[in-house]
């Protein structure tokens, strides 16, 4: 009997080790977002599709409620006339709108099973997805334009909920701080070259009689790569100026 | 080459429709409209969130300086552009939407250079 439990206990081991490491590693069936990838664009020959480019169309109007339209009035009565935008100051463009496309820019995703890294290249903005322990706990979270993201995978979809967001009229998708956006990525094939599908849900009680959603469709870009996305750099050579002009008066 | 240069200038106006309103209102500009013009480069500055080109440029009116808006460093760089294609001193032909105001300026949206090198933004490659 001891003999046999020799034998037996040594492979139960290995049997439950097996297991544990394959707990720990992603599944065979997670896909592989990892890539540099741009706004769709159907092939040669196919229909755009809504929700494709991911432009700026004409948008339904919102259901937002009295008090936050206000809000977004407000903003935009400031800034109408202006040209005056957040990216004009240099500012990432904050949930949604990062994750809808940035202003056309090109996005990397890099993949790793406990944190998805995304860099939108515009204004080199970066959102962290984390997935299990990498998760910290909600009174250590700070607020911040692109909230802070939580990662699951349900079957092959990537589903990501961002919460801890900065109010913001700025948005294509005005939201308060209460907002909740839920992200659902999908990865398909088309003529041979990736897609990726993002639906994106974002429900916000205190600026949003009802949730309102969009989808971003990218594409692929094989051996793809970001710019660095620089925008201070004029603001401070102008700082400099003014710090020589002032330096040269007063040793005058 | 001039009928090129048209079809590039009237495709970029199409795509900087979208790419425009990322960091600046455009409203300011006319991009269904392309206005040609030739002039001397005085300066030339690539950087974000846009850049800004400025030409020595002589009509009926007289001869003064021009200052046009222009793409991100990275969308022109992705347009075919590369350091010391614009100098000052050179001559360029620019291709412009221009201030819905009627007033000098406006926004870049292609160029040509003394050399022949045309740079615009091609969206099958953002």
């Amino acid at each position: 009997m001891l003999r046999r439990s020799g034998i037996f206990l040594p492979a139960f081991a290995a049997i439950a080790l097996a297991a544990v490491a394959l707990a720990q590693t992603p599944s065979t069936r997670t896909p592989d977002l990892t890539g540099v990838w741009t706004t769709y664009r159907a092939p040669a020959g196919q229909a755009q599709g809504r929700g494709g480019g991911g432009g700026r169309g004409a948008q339904a109007e919102l259901p937002l409620r009295p008090e936050a339209r206000a809000k977004v009035q407000e903003y935009q009565k400031l800034v109408t006339g202006t040209g005056d935008t957040p990216g004009g100051y240099c500012l990432g463009t904050g949930m949604p709108g990062s994750m809808m496309g940035s202003g056309g820019y090109p996005m990397e995703i890099i993949q790793r099973p406990d944190q998805i890294t995304i860099i939108y290249e515009a204004h080199n903005e970066i959102r962290r997805v984390y997935f299990g322990n990498r998760v910290i706990p909600e009174k250590d979270r700070l607020s911040e334009r692109n909230g802070y993201s939580i990662g699951r995978w349900e079957g092959e979809t990537l589903v990501v909920e961002t919460t801890k967001l900065k109010e913001q009229v700025d948005q294509r998708y005005p939201h308060s701080d209460q907002a909740r956006i839920v992200e659902r990525y999908t990865l398909s094939e088309e003529d041979g070259r990736k897609v990726l599908t993002a639906q994106m849900t974002l429900t916000d009680p205190a600026f949003y009689t009802a949730p309102v959603s969009e989808t971003k469709r990218w594409s692929i870009v094989p051996n793809g790569f970001l710019m660095t996305y620089e925008c201070n750099e004029p603001a401070w050579t102008k700082r400099l100026e003014e710090l020589r002009a002032k330096s040269s008066q007063s040793t005058k | 080459m001039r009928t090129a240069s048209i079809a590039l200038a009237i495709a970029l106006i199409i795509s900087l429709g979208t790419l425009a309103t990322a960091h600046h209102s455009a409203a300011a500009q006319d991009f269904s409209k392309r206005v040609e013009m030739q002039g001397v480069v005085k300066s030339w500055e690539i950087m974000n969130p846009h850049g800004k080109l400025v030409i020595q440029y002589t009509d009926p009116k007289g001869t003064r300086a021009i200052e046009f808006e222009t793409h991100s460093r990275n969308n022109v760089y992705r347009a075919g552009y590369r350091d010391g294609m614009i100098k000052a001193g050179d001559k360029i032909k620019v291709f412009v939407a221009p201030n819905r105001d009627g007033s000098d300026g406006g926004y870049l949206v292609a160029f040509e250079t003394a050399a022949g090198e045309r740079v615009g933004l091609d969206a099958s490659q953002r």
